[in-house]
């Protein structure tokens, strides 16, 4: 039967156990840099941005190697892409709309380097003329 | 349940060939992995959101965290994805009692995790860093520090969670190969089953920096 023949080829090759002593090791590594930078690095906020890419790298090795999705079928990466997609689209946008906003309706903190005479005027109206309707406007 | 086709044990009734039966089982299973990251998205929405908002709070409360515990408990994981990689390795070549051996391994390496993390909750639980109108933390004032142990608890207790449910697949597992129902023509659980202890190890990748180190 044509079906029993196909069995064969269904189990991808198997590579050698080495590659996944060589992902761990490449995982240890890039743990003990991460820890490294975070503690003796001094970048500011560019310290979020290392540690955030070191973390990318780490995910991705245990996702294609570990978990192989390199092996797996092409229907599987796009699932998984689409879903880590929208957790960026959430987490992006939500920032960014708080970080849009009039700086006042922020906590002081978020914007720390705001001086008070940087801040954009207050919107025009905000005293009552518009009540009365004689804005100059 | 279905039909068993003569010489083929594994093989279910509605699929053509076992190729496509394991590709689908992958397929399905990577679908509940997306449905795992979304459920993690919102956790590290509102830990984005409000660290923009309160940065010198969630920096002060961040390094109120014994950065040591966190890093100890981040090679544990790693090892044990290791460890379940290499249990999937030796089911795929038919090394049945090899593959019991790496679970026991992962299955001790998920209790010291554990173990690990409830002794850093006892110490947060004991100090009074807990969320919201609990939080009673004298050594972080700033406003916006309860918000980052409120989101502290929720993420790693979520992924707690994960583990302990990981765990519970790997003995299954561990089960199977012990029992040899599984074989190197089918050892479609052992995969699957793998794949999810891996997940519980890649979200802890990103709260590892995230809460620990930053």
């Amino acid at each position: 039967m044509a079906i029993a023949t196909q069995n064969a080829d269904s189990a991808p090759h198997e590579h050698s156990a080495a590659r996944y002593y060589l992902i761990y090791f490449v995982l240890l590594v890039l743990t003990a840099t991460t820890y490294w930078t975070a503690r003796h690095v001094h970048f500011g906020s560019w310290n979020l941005a290392i540690a955030l890419a070191i973390a990318v790298t780490k995910a991705t090795l245990v996702v294609l190697f570990f978990m192989h999705l390199i092996d797996h079928k092409g229907t599987a990466a796009m699932v998984f892409a689409a879903s880590v997609f929208f957790v960026l689209l959430l987490s992006g946008l939500v920032v960014t709309d708080n970080a849009t906003r009039f700086p006042l309706s922020n906590p002081p903190e978020a914007t720390p380097e705001l001086k008070r005479n940087q801040l954009p005027p207050p919107p025009t109206g905000a005293d009552d003329t518009w009540r009365s309707g004689s804005s100059g406007i | 349940m279905h039909t068993q086709r003569e010489g083929q044990p594994y093989l279910a009734d509605h699929f053509g060939s076992l190729e496509s039966q394991i590709d689908a089982s992958r397929l399905g299973m990577w679908m509940f992995l997306g449905t795992e990251v979304l459920l993690f998205g919102p956790l590290f929405t509102a830990y984005a959101l409000y660290r923009f908002l309160y940065p010198a709070a969630f920096q002060a409360a961040s390094h109120h965290l014994d950065i040591a515990y966190g890093t100890i408990n981040t090679l544990i994981l790693i090892t044990s994805s290791l460890t379940v990689a290499m249990a999937v390795h030796f089911a795929k070549v038919g090394k049945n009692k090899r593959v019991v051996a790496m679970i026991v391994l992962s299955l001790l390496a998920g209790f010291a995790f554990l173990g690990i993390k409830s002794v850093e909750y006892a110490h947060k639980f004991h100090e009074g860093a807990l969320p919201g109108k609990y939080y009673a933390l004298e050594a972080v004032k700033e406003p916006g520090a309860s918000l980052f142990f409120a989101i502290y608890f929720l993420a790693t207790g979520v992924h707690a969670l994960h583990v302990i449910i990981g765990m519970s697949v790997l003995v299954w597992i561990g089960w199977r190969a012990a029992r040899n129902t599984i074989s190197p023509e089918y050892y479609v659980p052992v995969e699957l089953g793998g794949m999810y202890w891996h997940l519980v190890d890649l979200i802890w990748i990103f709260l590892y920096p995230l809460l620990y180190l930053i």
